[in-house]
């Protein structure tokens, strides 16, 4: 698998790796799995005043995973919960140039960013 | 030979192997129905046929390969029963494809392989233990399915083995770590 070069550096250089605390009620945790391949993602954002504020990832899995879930967690800092809601799965997947056999890692990303908003939501509703 | 039916594409891998629709079956019993099977559409026995001929026997010679690639392996054979039924793992399909890990099983992944990354640091030995005790659960989670399955329940069947998918991941990581 020939990763592209945006892929490989955020592989190498992942942003944003960590956790936020998710017992705090400003931070959403979106958590989702995919069950073809094992790979599990982990994806929180920090909100205050409707703009994400940070924004923190854990994943599991091949490098097009770790690199979707690193650019949507660089991408949403300073965005309005609103925006990021909007973000696509082919947004992704046209930055990091994903083969068609990784779109699926994008659309893992573009979930768990969504389950972190409506976790936050939920909380804050 | 002429095909029969049960050679064409839109024959499963059991008909094609003749074999029963079940998951017990026993390794050289497989193994039989293929190489009798193989011997009987290999390709060079059609080296003087027309070129449809040879084109069709060359199709159900490499469907019969993969019939047996699949059938042979046990998760395989218990993934593609239930794929027969209608509930493909390898699909992200919303009704047809694997079913969805509620976020209980999920943060539970997550914080198992933050215990392949513990045990990783803690050395050689403790990796061993966990690879045990996750080699362990595989076992007990396949064990499952494959109860699920022959009582019919493909739902539940499917869930385990993507609960098994899961777990075989968490052990590749540790065997790549190691």
């Amino acid at each position: 698998m020939a990763y592209s070069e945006k892929v490989i550096d955020h592989y190498e250089n992942p942003r944003n790796v960590g956790s936020l605390d998710k017992g705090e009620t400003d931070v959403g945790t979106g958590i989702v799995g995919a069950p073809a391949c094992g790979d599990v993602m982990k994806l929180q954002i920090k909100v205050d005043e409707g703009v994400i504020t940070d924004a923190k990832f854990k994943t599991y899995g091949c490098g097009s995973a770790i690199a979707s879930s690193s650019l949507v967690t660089e991408w949403v800092k300073g965005m309005k919960v609103e925006d990021a809601m909007e973000i696509k799965n082919s947004q992704i997947a046209e930055e990091l140039s994903l083969p068609p056999v990784k779109i699926h890692c994008s659309v893992l990303a573009e979930d768990a960013i969504k389950a972190a908003i409506a976790d936050y939501q939920k909380k804050n509703g | 030979m002429s095909p029969s039916p049960s050679e064409t594409e839109a024959a499963d891998h059991f008909v094609r192997l003749g074999l029963p629709r079940r998951f017990s079956l026993e390794r050289d019993a497989i193994e039989d129905a293929y190489l009798e099977r193989a011997r009987v559409v290999h390709p060079d026995r059609f080296t003087n046929a027309p070129v449809g001929e040879q084109r069709k026997a060359m199709e159900r010679s490499s469907a019969l390969n993969e019939g047996y690639r699949i059938l042979r392996d046990p998760v395989r054979r218990a993934e593609y029963l239930v794929k027969l039924a209608g509930v493909d793992v390898d699909s992200s399909d919303p009704k047809a494809g694997a079913p969805h890990m509620d976020q209980a099983f999920l943060i539970a992944m997550i914080e198992r392989r933050e215990e392949v990354e513990q045990a990783r640091a803690q050395g050689a030995s403790a990796l061993e233990g966990l690879r045990g005790r996750v080699e362990d659960q595989l076992e007990e989670i396949f064990d499952r399915a494959i109860e699920q399955l022959d009582a019919g329940d493909i739902q539940q069947a499917a869930l385990a083995l993507v609960e098994r998918r899961y777990l075989q991941r968490l052990v590749d990581e540790i065997d790549s770590s190691s």
